[in-house]
């Protein structure tokens, strides 16, 4: 059983080392708003900005250019930052590009590296905790999008979403629907639903 | 101010004023509370964490917390000034920022800061503990971790009477005034300041009907949480893409 827990609440008698707890005293109580399930101890936020992970494919927008490199803003409190040595191309004030986070240091210096310029399309930006619902159960939420609406969709893990050529403004409208519903079930029965009405319009 | 053991809206000694909270209810906020409290009304926003302006103050230890407390210039009978901090405001911040500083977990967010804004809408006395008990919700409300949900009371005087949750008559003419925040979970306080004299036995009587009361106030914080999230149950990644 699943339930929400708050901070400060209780959620084991024994210390555990479980994200987002703390333990005192040999208790471990929960330090945010989320979900806990005892069967699988496991505290998944509900809420909450991005926080670069290794080996994290996210979408980031060039922030600064200066000798050695790029400031990239990940959408997230820090920015990252992209060698120049490791990229083949010269990037520009406000280019969006794909990249992965190489190491994130105790200080929060997020190192990007292996940038893909993405050209054209346009950006969405949803909350990051609910970018696992986009994707769906092995891709199957994305997959299905994409067929509906031949575009090109790329879903960074900071909750930024680029989205090319297709009908695009159709897989934003799913993709916005995924967000705003993401709580229900049969989501994506409904999904599948809506992208056919409104492909056979 | 007290007729037949009762106070001067009708209340017992250690009755609260009716008491409402509300969490998330500003779109642009990572989190936001409303709190109704007798006659007060007060909103509270975070931001954050996001990088700190100004950078000078920034911590590479861990995220520094901005608190901004400002009552506005129609809260009250008498006019606020123009709606910029006074003397009375900047103290009032400075010590919900402490609070704050006590609980939230700052060591996971260096070189960040985390911004409070709480504004009061419509003051009615307790301003600053309604809004740290609305600020705590918001903060919670925005997904920053925090050990301990905290809530705060003003308890006081009137003559040799203690009582809790002094509304604005009571402050003005009351012989003494104290508002405490505490962290529920271990009770531990967070905030204890006092305008007026209270002897030894006064101050133990106020501290065990603050004691008392504090629970309540920290359920209905919960309670607002959960009910802004009970929409949200089953919301997240039982499918989790691969």
């Amino acid at each position: 059983m699943t339930k929400i827990v708050v901070p400060g609440e209780l959620i084991a008698g024994s210390p555990q080392r479980i994200e987002f707890g703390f333990v005192e005293n040999g208790k471990t109580y929960s330090s945010i708003v989320g979900l806990f399930d005892e069967a699988n101890p496991k505290l998944i936020p509900l809420e909450g900005a991005y926080m670069p992970v290794q080996f994290d494919i996210v979408v980031g927008i060039i922030d600064e250019v200066k000798f050695a490199g790029y400031n990239v803003d990940i959408k997230s409190p820090y920015r990252g930052f992209l060698s120049a040595k490791d990229s083949r191309y010269e990037y520009e004030l406000g280019d969006i590009i794909s990249t992965k986070v190489r190491d994130v240091d105790e200080v929060k210096n997020v190192d990007l590296e292996g940038a893909r310029k993405l050209v054209g399309g346009e950006i969405l930006e949803i909350s990051p905790a609910k970018v696992p619902r986009v994707i769906g159960k092995k891709n199957s939420m994305l997959d299905m999008i994409r067929a509906a609406t031949k575009s090109e969709i790329f879903i960074g893990k900071n909750g930024r979403i680029w989205i090319k050529g297709g009908n695009s403004v159709l897989a934003a409208r799913a993709v916005l629907k995924v967000e705003k519903e993401a709580h229900t079930t049969g989501l994506t029965e409904r999904i599948s639903a809506f992208l056919n009405e409104e492909v056979n319009k | 101010m007290i007729i037949d053991g009762k106070r001067c809206d009708g209340r017992a000694m250690n009755e609260l004023r009716p008491l409402k909270i509300q969490a998330g209810v500003l779109n642009k906020a990572d989190g936001s509370a409303y709190i109704e409290w007798g006659g007060n009304k007060v909103l509270a926003a975070v931001y954050g964490p996001r990088e700190c302006i100004p950078r000078h103050d920034a911590s590479p230890y861990r995220a520094v917390i901005h608190c901004r407390y400002l009552m506005a210039p129609f809260s009250t009978l008498d006019e606020h000034g123009r709606s910029g901090p006074n003397r009375r405001s900047i103290e009032v911040s400075k010590v919900i920022k402490e609070v704050f500083e006590n609980v939230v977990v700052t060591e996971k967010f260096p070189k960040t800061a985390i911004d409070i804004f709480i504004e009061v809408l419509q003051a009615d006395g307790g301003t600053r503990c309604a809004g740290i008990t609305a600020a705590a919700v918001a903060i919670a409300d925005s997904g920053i971790p925090m050990k301990d949900l905290p809530c705060a009371l003003a308890v006081g005087k009137i003559g040799n009477e203690v009582a809790v949750d002094f509304g604005k008559l009571e402050d003005n003419y009351g012989d003494g005034d104290m508002p405490i925040a505490i962290a529920p979970r271990n009770n531990e306080i967070l905030l204890l300041q006092m305008d007026g004299m209270f002897t030894k036995e006064e101050l133990k009587k106020a501290f065990e009907l603050a004691y008392a009361a504090f629970p309540k106030i920290n359920a209905l914080q919960v309670e607002a949480l959960r009910a802004h999230y009970a929409v949200k149950k089953d919301e997240i990644g039982i499918e989790r893409g691969d």
